[in-house]
């Protein structure tokens, strides 16, 4: 029990010191939520406005049960933002460490080697949750989106989708301790993640082979219940179905995740590449 | 300037650009990531476009009837593909700049005859088989994913209209140079810039749904002209003639941003030289 606190403290100290480091770099942390906007939000708005009739997006009604572009892109930004927290905020933590010579060193202490990706997932979903939610702050006073009460869903959603996202922070820490210059391949990753997890279109309109792919992750699930739930959208699987996919698929990608970040630590260490950068 | 400088010059600008392509090709996820993000990125865009469209002919209609064409896949990837190669040139010079900066080896270039023109652009010339690269994979995604061909006559015509725009484009990148010489970031003004860029110059869609304010703005940015006369040869087969005065305001735009972006230099970099800050991080 006493191990477990003191991982827990861990933990939260590696967390805090992420979080300090990334609001020390303000513009960074500006950028955190202005990008999506003028990356993925005012292309896609503006994308919409050119298909819209009378004024109203008639066919995302037909393809996604919703007339409210603003609010299904913006509670779309989800996604990006929790995409970010497990590719980006680990990847960077990992390679910040590795260029910088003190992996090995906190390596040394008798931390987990689990309880640094946490610490680091941690951080980044602390991130993740501001982000979005000045986003959706801003979709509403802004942009009028019309989000319904019901919203609340987001928080049990979010809880279950975090165990997920921790899997990947796993995955994306044991890739770039492989490859060392990960930054293309967590890129593109990161990118088809958002992508097949519907936040800028409904994943109606993929290919079978690809919608099925998209079934496998958390946040294609946890979008759909919390639009589902804000703004009325038709949903892709029946309400109980979403719920057992989010939780058996958050699962599925913190044990495979788990295992996969063990492995090849251990691997690095038997071969003493761990600081080669 | 003599004739024996000149041949100098242009002997360090194919040193400068051989440098930089031989540094890319070191690196296989560069290689990996011109052939992904050109087709990924406009990829992404199309199913949203579909998923706006929803199925039905009077969505189809309106994209129509504001864009000119009924080609929704061509629309979106010859916008990206514009905004793929103006981020390369965005980065290009200021990060070349900023690399040298942080390597230590700035003075040292600084400090030879070469022009400052080579150390400028030298980098930017490498980067620009890299655009030519970008076009041919959206042309060979567009042939193959959507049956939309390109014929000679258009990719002649589309590479005049990228010719009339590569000065005011790099010039700038120079822009961008002058202001990492001085302040030494270049990370977030990209940012913001390429994303005033993304918000209204019609990347993703016609300027004419912007409001009137932002559509006026829309028309002060050389990326605008680009993007409207590469889709109107390519895809709405237009001649050079029809877009003539377009490519008289973007040649226009091209001389006055040079001009700037000479003079910026100029004064950022002696201003550097006097106080010592050349390499300074």
């Amino acid at each position: 029990m006493d191990e477990l606190r003191w991982e827990m403290r861990a933990a939260w100290a590696i967390a805090h010191k992420e979080l300090r480091i990334t609001l020390r770099y303000r513009l960074n942390a500006i950028n955190r939520v202005v990008q999506p906007i003028y990356q993925v939000l005012i292309p896609g708005l503006l994308l919409g406005a050119t298909f819209a009739v009378g004024g109203e997006a008639v066919g995302l009604a037909e393809s996604a049960g919703t007339t409210d572009i603003v609010g299904y892109l913006f509670l779309g930004m989800l996604a990006l933002t929790l995409a970010s927290a497990a590719f980006w905020d680990v990847a960077f933590s990992v390679k910040k460490e590795l260029d910088a010579g003190t992996l090995e060193p906190a390596w040394l202490t008798p931390t987990r080697r689990e309880t640094f990706v946490i610490g680091q997932t941690l951080a980044g979903l602390m991130l993740a949750t501001v982000t979005t939610g000045v986003l959706v702050v801003i979709g509403v006073m802004i942009f009028g989106a019309s989000l319904l009460p019901q919203l609340a869903i987001a928080i049990p959603v979010l809880a279950l989708t975090s165990v997920g996202v921790l899997g990947i922070g796993y995955l994306v820490a044991a890739i770039v301790l492989r490859m060392r210059d990960a930054n293309f391949f967590v890129d593109a990753a990161d990118f088809l993640f958002v992508a097949l997890s519907g936040a800028a279109f409904p994943i109606v309109v993929l290919p079978d082979v690809v919608r099925w792919i998209a079934y496998l992750l958390p946040t294609t699930h946890a979008l759909d219940l919390v639009r589902v739930a804000a703004l009325g959208t038709r949903p892709l699987l029946p309400a109980a179905v979403e719920w057992a996919m989010l939780a058996l698929t958050s699962l599925a990608l913190v044990l495979i995740g788990r295992w996969t970040w063990l492995t090849t630590e251990r691997r690095m260490r038997i071969r003493g590449t761990l600081g080669q950068h | 300037m003599n004739i024996i400088d000149l041949r100098a010059d242009l002997r360090a600008f194919g040193a400068a650009t051989r440098k930089e392509w031989r540094i890319m090709r070191r690196y296989p996820g560069t290689l990996l990531s011109f052939i992904f993000w050109p087709i990924a990125l406009p990829l992404a865009f199309v199913f949203q476009a579909e998923a706006f469209a929803g199925g039905r002919s009077d969505t189809m209609g309106a994209f129509a009837t504001r864009t000119g064409t009924e080609q929704v896949a061509g629309f979106l990837f010859v916008g990206w593909a514009t905004y793929m190669w103006l981020s390369l040139i965005l980065w290009g010079p200021g990060t070349a700049l900023r690399t040298e900066q942080i390597r230590g080896s700035l003075e040292a270039i600084f400090l030879t005859p070469a022009s400052r023109l080579v150390v400028l652009f030298g980098p930017a010339v490498s980067q620009l088989i890299w655009a030519v690269w970008i076009f041919v994979v959206v042309g060979l995604a567009l042939w193959i994913g959507f049956g939309i061909t390109v014929g000679p006559a258009e990719a002649l015509r589309a590479l005049s209209v990228i010719l009339v725009g590569v000065p005011a484009l790099y010039a700038i990148g120079a822009l961008f140079a002058s202001v990492v010489l001085r302040f030494g970031e270049v990370h977030s003004l990209v940012q913001g810039v390429r994303g005033l860029f993304t918000a209204l110059c019609g990347m993703s869609f016609p300027i004419v749904v912007l409001p009137d304010w932002a559509q006026t703005v829309a028309l002060t940015l050389p990326p605008t002209y680009l993007i409207a006369d590469l889709r109107a040869v390519l895809l709405a087969g237009a001649g050079l003639g029809r877009i003539a005065g377009d490519l008289l305001v973007l040649a226009a735009m091209g001389v006055v941003l040079a001009l700037l972006a000479a003079w910026a230099f100029a004064v950022t970099e002696r201003h550097a030289r006097r106080g010592g800050r050349l390499a300074q991080y």
